[in-house]
């Protein structure tokens, strides 16, 4: 019982917290107010209806598998709304994160490192596809811009007979790169700059500090490993996507034929 | 001019003729081009003059296909272009852009992109040819001054020795000496058997510079001839 109200009291609190950063954003005039209170109410929902789903799935492999595709489903329409005008987005985002996040789960289970049971499956899969959402949907939009940016030195390299991949390299690394600033920094500055959410959450949950930094340095490693992979996919996807035929840039989508 | 810019030699005299057969460049629903005719010839500097938005620019990118035409085409030495590798084509039909495009790097860099390490003799020679001196090879291609910028593009285009130049008003943002530098530059390449095609907006440079003229206007050639006949055919304020 005790327990129950520290719960709600703990969820007070937090509530006060978003509160108080709607008020901050109010006074200065920033006019995301809405978007603090939508992000706030839909983690709520979300994750309450998350906790809800697991708890059903927990020991049914194929019933998490469905989930998992919801899960992709749902990060690819994400990150392809942060690209802006790509032909087949959602398509180039599923392939890039399921490259990223499969690739990662696949050597982690196949490789016995986890067992395959739906308590290891579920967290892993969210953490691997969250952050190759991020890393696509960064990669991506970073690739529109520097290419919108510097249409007129790769069109110069066009006109001097370069491909039209080849004219582009240098923004998809750009862009690649840009998008793994955040995994890379928060890898690198882990426990110095920032202690990250499994750390933190096994903390609080009352795990030992190392089993904690165990679980935290796994879960850092996978990320890094996805997320390269989904960014290199992303700027790859993206790029074909603004190519056309004839060696050309094409920035602006034509209407369909 | 320092003969060995000029096309491999064999090359016979009417390589690098562009025929452009009924072009038209569909955006939405507006027509950019509408069933544009005109023949650049080698050894012809040929102006492509007309009012701001007119789809001189437009005509231009069809010719090397950075813009792909909804209709017509482009013949180069007879071949519908379509039909050439696009690399090939643009090395032939080389472009300079209104702005100068310019690499990271040197110089050097810049002139030598893309090429298998041409000799420095060959940079030499296209820099002379764009009337800028050999020791500017080293030097931090971002620092040059804006008329030097586009001169080294120019000399970058003629080092893949093309049979055509296409220029989109390569002076507008060039001071009256470096104008007058380009002016001449574009005018001696005809002499080089190129097929010169130069988008101005100033009449008068198109007869300083240019054999001929077309006149574009809404897309459609209105006229093509002399530049200094082009002016009275020149639309009145309210006609544009
Ligand atoms: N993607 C597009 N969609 C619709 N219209 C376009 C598009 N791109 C260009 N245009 C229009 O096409 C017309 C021709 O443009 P273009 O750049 O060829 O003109 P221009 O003759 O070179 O003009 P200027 O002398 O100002 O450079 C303009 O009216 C322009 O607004
Ligand atoms: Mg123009």
């Amino acid at each position: 019982m005790a327990d129950g109200v520290r719960v709600v009291s703990r969820a007070v609190v937090a509530s006060a917290v978003v509160a108080l950063a709607v008020a901050a954003a109010r006074a200065r005039g920033l006019h995301i107010e809405r978007e603090l209170l939508v992000a706030a109410g839909r983690a709520l929902l979300q994750l309450g209806a998350v906790a809800l789903v697991v708890t059903a799935v927990f020991d049914q492999l194929g019933l998490s598998a469905l989930f998992l595709l919801v899960m992709l489903a749902a990060a690819s329409a994400s990150a392809a709304g942060r690209w802006g005008n790509v032909a087949r987005a959602r398509a180039r985002a599923l392939a890039a994160i399921g490259a990223g996040a499969g690739t990662v789960l696949a050597v982690v289970f196949a490789s016995g490192a986890f067992e395959l049971q739906p308590r290891f499956l579920i967290p892993l899969a969210g953490i691997v596809i969250g952050g190759s959402m991020t890393a696509t949907a960064l990669a991506g939009r970073r690739l529109g811009e520097e290419v919108g940016d510097h249409v007129g030195t790769i069109e110069a390299r066009l006109a001097l007979g370069i491909s039209a991949r080849q004219a582009l390299a240098p923004h998809i690394s750009r862009a690649a790169v840009t998008a793994l600033i955040p995994a890379i920094d928060q890898t690198k500055n882990v426990g110095l700059v920032t202690l990250p959410g499994a750390f933190v959450g096994m903390l609080l949950g009352g795990a030992s500090p190392i089993e904690a930094a165990q679980v935290q340095l796994t879960v850092l490693f996978l990320l890094l490993g996805a997320e390269s992979i989904a960014a290199i996919v992303a700027t790859h996807l993206v790029a074909n996507a603004l190519i056309a035929p004839g060696e050309r840039i094409e920035l602006e989508t034509q209407p369909p034929l | 001019m320092n003969p060995t810019v000029r096309p491999q030699p064999g090359r016979s005299h009417d390589r690098g003729r562009l025929v452009v057969e009924d072009l038209s460049l569909e955006r939405g629903n507006r027509k950019l081009l509408d069933e544009v005719c005109a023949i650049f010839e080698p050894g012809v500097v040929t102006a492509i003059v007309g009012p701001s938005g007119a789809g001189k620019t437009r005509l231009l990118r069809c010719l090397n296909r950075l813009d792909e035409p909804t209709g017509g085409r482009v013949l180069l030495d007879g071949v519908d272009h379509r039909s050439i590798d696009p690399r090939q084509l643009r090395r032939r039909v080389g472009m300079i852009f209104q702005l100068p495009a310019v690499f990271a790097g040197d110089v050097r860099a810049n002139l030598s992109y893309g090429l298998n390490d041409p000799d420095e003799e060959e940079l030499v020679v296209a820099l002379d040819a764009a009337a800028l001196p050999a020791h500017l090879l080293g030097q931090e291609a971002s620092t040059l001054s804006v008329g030097q910028a586009q001169r080294m593009c120019i000399a970058r285009a003629l080092l893949r020795r093309p049979e055509c130049l296409l220029l989109d008003e390569p002076t507008a943002s060039l001071d009256r000496d470096a104008t007058t530098a380009v002016e001449q530059l574009v005018a001696s390449l005809a002499g080089q058997d190129l097929a010169v095609v130069m988008v101005t907006h100033d009449l008068l440079q198109a007869a300083r510079t240019a054999d001929r003229a077309l006149l574009l206007v809404a897309g459609r050639v209105a006229a093509v001839g002399p530049a200094d006949e082009i002016q009275a055919r020149w639309p009145t304020e309210s006609a544009s």
